[in-house]
C-alpha cells in the first residue's frame, strides 16, 4: 500500500513540479493496485481485525484533558496510556483513509477514460462538469494525502516513535514497550495478536 | 490565489479542469509548518512539565 501510494504521489506530482515523463501508465497501474490493496485491507480489518480499537469517543477527550495537564505539568498524574492506537494515530488513519479512499474512488472513476488492456477508453461517460468534479475532488484529496505523507515521515523518525515505525515494519513491540506505552486493560495483546 | 482550474471545452464553455496546483505549496507549507511548531513545542512542554513536578 505504502509503495503504490508513494509511486503514485510521485507520478501524479512530479509533471506538476516540471519533471516531464510518460507518467500516465504507471500511475494508473499503481492506482489500480492501490485499490485492490485498500479492499483486501478493509476486508482484513473487518473480518479479522477488532474494529473498536480504532473508534474514538468520549473518552478520548477526556485522556486528551489528562495527558495535556500531565505534560504540562498541571496534574501529578501520570498520562493515561491508550489501548493499541493512540488517539493521533486513529484520528492519522481516519484522515488518511478519506483522502485515499476519495482518490481511489475519484481515480477508479477517470480509468474510464484510459486505454487498458481490458477496455477502451471512453471520455463522454460523463458530461464535463462531472468529470470536472472528479478532478477537483481526486486533486485536493492527492494533496491532502501529500500533506498527510509528510506529517507520517516526521513523526516515523522522531526518537520517541522509531519503535511504533519498527511495529509497522516488523509487526511487534517489545513487552517493555507494550508495558511503559500501552493501558493492559484497553489492549489485551496477550489473548490476541490483533 | 487560484482555487480551481477551469478551460474552455470545444463549445468555448468554461468548464472545471482541476483543483489549482498552487495549493499544492500551501498543503505542503502548512504540514512545514505543523511539523516544525511540534518539533519546537514538544521538547518545551515536556521540560515545562518536568519542571513543575
Amino acid at each position: 500500500m505504502a509503495a503504490s501510494v508513494l509511486v503514485l504521489v510521485g507520478t501524479g506530482f512530479l509533471p506538476v513540479i516540471g519533471i516531464k515523463f510518460p507518467w500516465v501508465v504507471p500511475h494508473w497501474i499503481a492506482g489500480l493496485i492501490l485499490i485492490l490493496v485498500a479492499l483486501f485491507h478493509i476486508a482484513w480489518a473487518v473480518r479479522w481485525q477488532k474494529l473498536k480499537q480504532m473508534g474514538v469517543g468520549p473518552r478520548d477527550i477526556g485522556d486528551l484533558l489528562a495527558t495535556f495537564c500531565a505534560v504540562s505539568g498541571r496534574s501529578d498524574a501520570p498520562p493515561p496510556k491508550p489501548g493499541k492506537y493512540l488517539l493521533a494515530q486513529r484520528l492519522y488513519h481516519h484522515a488518511i483513509a478519506v483522502t485515499v479512499l476519495a482518490t481511489c474512488v475519484t481515480g477508479g472513476l477517470m480509468m474510464v477514460k484510459q486505454d487498458t488492456p481490458i477496455w477502451k477508453r471512453d471520455p463522454y461517460w460523463l458530461s464535463d462538469g462531472n468529470w470536472g468534479i472528479i478532478y477537483v475532488v481526486h486533486g485536493l484529496a492527492a494533496i491532502a494525502v501529500l500533506s498527510l505523507i509528510l506529517i507520517h515521515i516526521y513523526f516515523a523518525l522522531r526518537p520517541e516513535k522509531l519503535f511504533y515505525t519498527r511495529s509497522m515494519i516488523k509487526g511487534w513491540i517489545t513487552r517493555r514497550e507494550f508495558e511503559a506505552h500501552h493501558d493492559r486493560d484497553r489492549w489485551n495483546a496477550d489473548k490476541s495478536a490483533s | 490565489m487560484e482555487i480551481l482550474r477551469v478551460a474552455k471545452n470545444a463549445w468555448g464553455q468554461e468548464v472545471l479542469v482541476g483543483v489549482s496546483w498552487d495549493l499544492l505549496w500551501w498543503f505542503v507549507g502548512a504540514s512545514l509548518v505543523f511539523i516544525v511548531v511540534h518539533a519546537i513545542l514538544t521538547p518545551i512542554l515536556k521540560r515545562s512539565g518536568k519542571d513543575r513536578s
